[in-house]
């Protein structure tokens, strides 16, 4: 097990490294440089801002500096954001994209397994009919759609809640929203099809001859087993509502760290995209280690090999 | 209380009761987030506007826009034009208190051009004595042409005339710092916690990508009326105009053009359309053939028809500007394109025989490649243009990029035919100056012609405005019929502000200080 374990934590650690690797050069390669607009820059500002910011270093050697940066936890200064180090967006902006990110993970549960038990309780019936009708057109819309429909809703038309920014729970409300839809939709469609499955296992329908009253029917035997698949999904989900808000930060004008990562990558800002990109690869990798070992915990051939 | 309040407010109206508001406190929709709040290291427009509410230069904006005496209460100029004195205003204080100084200015303007800074519009102030030495490191900061004569009196000694000097000194490159604390804190003043300014506001507080909180400066010589204003970065035109419909800002830049029909029916009353100075134009690289062929340059400009381009292509309210210097710059007046009162008939005759002198005709039609950067509007321009060459028998693509590509291949003189856009200052050098030789690569298509670099040279030694004026009008005479660039059209600045707010006035720089506004 801890050897499983181990390894795992040495493919992420090799992985975060290629990912970084990739990124560095990635962004070098890309046309134009931090400090391009379309006025004029003299040579000897040119100059000056380079020398500020080590680029009239060879590549090679700011990418070293750039990973000995890495290594003591220093994201370095942005480019753009002058007033500010990178690590100082991260710490301002992450706790925004985390709160959505979390907020949406929240609901998408929430209203995923209430609607999928609902539907696969009763297959076949006008309730599933309607479940997995709402669930098909939630996975297809696509969070850029949703939001702008549902400011012009909510906000505009009705003005119940705000159309964007931070400030009052009322700005933690539409977000999430717009952001949790596909994945409550997947929810649902996972609950109902194991619910479903399960309700004809021969101990849920031992349970029902008895006569034991449906609510605790599910509660003790249905769910436990039902949700298992549904768990097996809240690990990537989870990576994917936490790192995925870029659209909806955009949208919603929030100060989280996937409008940085927009904005750093249009302003060709090296450091503050570096920064962005590790704290994302972090996460995913992060999540992915977790749930390989609730997997190592859950399965018994792994156990054994480990 | 407050909540009742607001419930009540939700009730009276669909779009100005916007629960999330105090009645003080003003909010601002701004492009984008600000770089840097510091003055010498700005680059931005949106951070212009927000620094013209915190520092005050030795000149500065009246609510109209005009240049107005600001930190200096007066000033004399020389006889050649090199030697400028400031006079500052009495009794100026930072927002600590502290005495502000002709030594405060003077620690300020070595600030900006020591290369130490790397401030990226140190070139701003190039027309001081040796600053561009000084920004290169070729001399100390002390050999810079400014100096204090006491506390109150400031010398400026240009190495050239520079007769739009008290236009220049509105910038942020002009404004002073404090110097007290820059020397305790280090890069660490720009933080709120130490923030000092000496502008109508100071910093309270700033959130990333959230907003930036000012607070009224009470020590300003003409303190605000209003107490507090909040600046929100708004991530795009869409976010901008429903964040404005919901009441959470009281004024916003520019919305989406396609809604400016339905805002004129049904908010006529919030909307605001200024002429910003800007000259909006296409580029042609002139060291490429065929576009190094005057009669080529000349075939294509002559087929744009700029009204029915921004009337009813755009119809955002941009308009069509036949020179090269914005119509709206003062005691300027623009040379206007040939060939404006040509028939279409005409015109297409006279292009054919162009293209036909270049060798291109049916058989072997003129190919080329436009540019423009990713957008509705410019889209939508690019292929109107397209259509407009299309008439005779010119195959244009379309090459769309985002900004930073669009203009590093533009400075790199990688592109055929580019749109491209000049902002900014209410002088005709400003614009003509980009097609003089060695202004270096925003001249994207390296236009290059002696007579006419000779004239602008000339024009830049004069120091009296109305000769220099009269000069810079034969250069721009000279260069139109070259067509090295196809001006096209001017930019509308469309805004939206709450009807509540008084003192704010339309005017070609855009700017709208808070100091001068105020609540119904």
């Amino acid at each position: 097990m801890a050897r499983y374990l181990a390894a795992r934590l040495g493919y992420s650690l090799i992985t975060f490294w290629v990912i970084v690797t990739l990124v560095f050069f990635l962004m070098r390669l890309a046309p134009g440089g931090p400090f391009d607009g379309e006025r004029r820059l003299p040579p000897e500002v040119e100059a000056n801002l380079n020398a500020a910011y080590n680029l009239d270093k060879p590549l090679a050697q700011q990418y070293v500096d750039y990973l000995s940066m890495l290594l003591s936890g220093d994201l370095g200064p942005s480019f753009r954001q002058k007033d500010f180090t990178v690590n100082e967006l991260v710490v301002s902006g992450l706790p925004v994209s985390l709160t959505i990110g979390g907020l949406a993970l929240l609901f998408a549960v929430l209203a995923g397994v209430s609607a999928g038990l609902t539907a696969g309780l009763r297959p076949g019936s006008r309730a599933d009919i309607v479940v997995m009708g709402v669930t098909n057109i939630g996975i297809a819309m696509p969070t850029i759609i949703v939001a702008p429909l549902a400011i012009l809703l909510f906000s505009v038309t009705l003005n119940w809640l705000p159309a964007g920014g931070i400030g009052s729970w009322r700005h933690y409300v539409l977000p999430p929203l717009a952001l949790c839809l596909p994945f409550a939709a997947a929810i649902a469609r996972l609950t109902r099809g194991s619910v479903a499955e399960t309700l004809s296992e021969p101990h849920v329908r031992t349970a029902r001859s008895k006569g034991l009253p449906m609510h605790r029917i599910v509660r003790r035997h249905i769910l436990p087993i039902a949700l298992l698949p549904v768990l097996s999904y809240l690990g990537p989900a989870a990576a994917a509502l936490l790192t995925g808000s870029v659209v909806v930060e955009q949208v919603f004008d929030l100060p989280g760290i996937g409008r940085y990562f927009v904005q750093g990558a249009l302003n060709r800002d090296y450091t503050l995209v570096m920064g962005v990109v590790v704290v994302y690869a972090g996460m995913i990798l992060l999540f992915n280690l977790l749930v390989d070992s609730t997997y190592a915990r859950l399965d018994p051939r792994i156990r054994l090999s480990g | 209380m407050k909540t009742c309040l607001a419930g009540l407010l939700i009730l009276a109206g669909p779009y100005f009761a916007g629960p999330y508001l105090s009645a003080q406190t003003l909010h601002i929709g701004n492009a984008g987030e600000p770089e840097t709040l510091d003055p010498h290291r700005y680059n931005l427009r949106l951070e212009e506007t927000i620094l013209t509410d915190l520092f005050m230069g030795l000149t500065t904006f009246n609510a109209t826009g005009e240049t107005v005496p600001g930190s200096a209460a007066s000033w004399d100029v020389s006889d050649d034009g090199l030697t400028w004195t400031f006079q500052l205003r009495e009794g100026l204080q930072w927002s600590d208190g502290r005495p502000l100084t002709a030594y405060d200015f003077v620690f300020a303007f070595r600030r900006l051009l020591d290369p130490d800074t790397a401030a990226s519009l140190a070139y701003f102030m190039y027309m001081l004595e040796n600053a561009e030495a000084v920004n290169a490191g070729r001399l100390p900061t002390s050999a810079l042409g400014v100096q204090a004569t006491n506390a109150r009196e400031l010398v400026l000694k240009l190495g050239k005339p520079y007769p739009y000097l008290p236009e220049r000194l509105l910038y942020p490159t002009g404004h002073p710092v404090p110097r007290h604390v820059i020397e305790k804190v280090g890069d660490n003043w720009i933080k709120p916690e130490h923030w000092v300014s000496n502008g109508a506001y100071a910093l309270a507080d700033w959130q990333p990508q959230s907003h930036v909180r000012l607070i009224r400066n009470e020590l300003f010589h003409a303190p605000a009326a209003i107490e507090t204003v909040v600046y929100h970065p708004l991530a795009n035109e869409q976010s901008a105009y429903n964040r404005f419909r919901t009441g959470e800002v009281h004024a916003v830049g520019n919305f989406p053009a396609g809604e400016l029909d339905w805002i004129k029916a049904n908010m006529g009353d919030r909307l605001r359309l200024s002429p910003l100075l800007s000259i909006v134009y296409l580029v042609f690289n002139t060291t490429t053939a065929p576009f190094s062929d005057v009669g080529v340059r000349q075939a294509l400009a002559m087929m744009i028809d700029r009204r029915v381009l921004t009337d009813q292509v755009q119809r955002s309210g941009n308009q069509p500007n036949p020179s090269f210097v914005p119509e709206i710059v003062d005691q300027y007046q623009p040379v206007a394109l040939p060939n404006g009162t040509m028939s279409q008939a005409e015109r297409i005759a006279k292009a054919l025989q162009l293209l036909a002198a270049a060798g291109f005709d049916e058989a072997n039609p003129l190919n080329l490649t436009l540019r423009y950067v990713s957008g509705t509007e410019a889209k939508r321009s690019s292929l109107a243009i397209a259509a407009f060459w299309k008439r005779i028998g010119v195959e244009t693509q379309l090459h769309q990029s985002e900004l930073k590509v669009h203009f590093a291949d533009l400075r790199q003189n990688d592109f055929q035919v580019a749109q491209a856009g000049w902002f900014g200052e209410n002088n005709a050098e400003h614009y003509l100056g980009l097609l003089v030789s060695d202004t270096g690569n925003v001249n994207y298509g390296r236009y290059h012609n002696a007579a006419y670099d000779d004239l602008m040279a000339r024009a830049r030694r004069e120091a009296d405005l109305a000769t220099r004026n009269a000069i810079l009008r034969e250069a721009e005479r000279l260069v139109l019929p070259e067509y090295p660039v196809i001006p096209l059209y001017r930019v509308m600045i469309r805004r939206l502000v709450d009807p509540r707010l008084q003192g704010w006035h339309e005017n070609p720089r855009d700017v709208h200080p808070a100091r001068f506004l105020n609540w119904r």
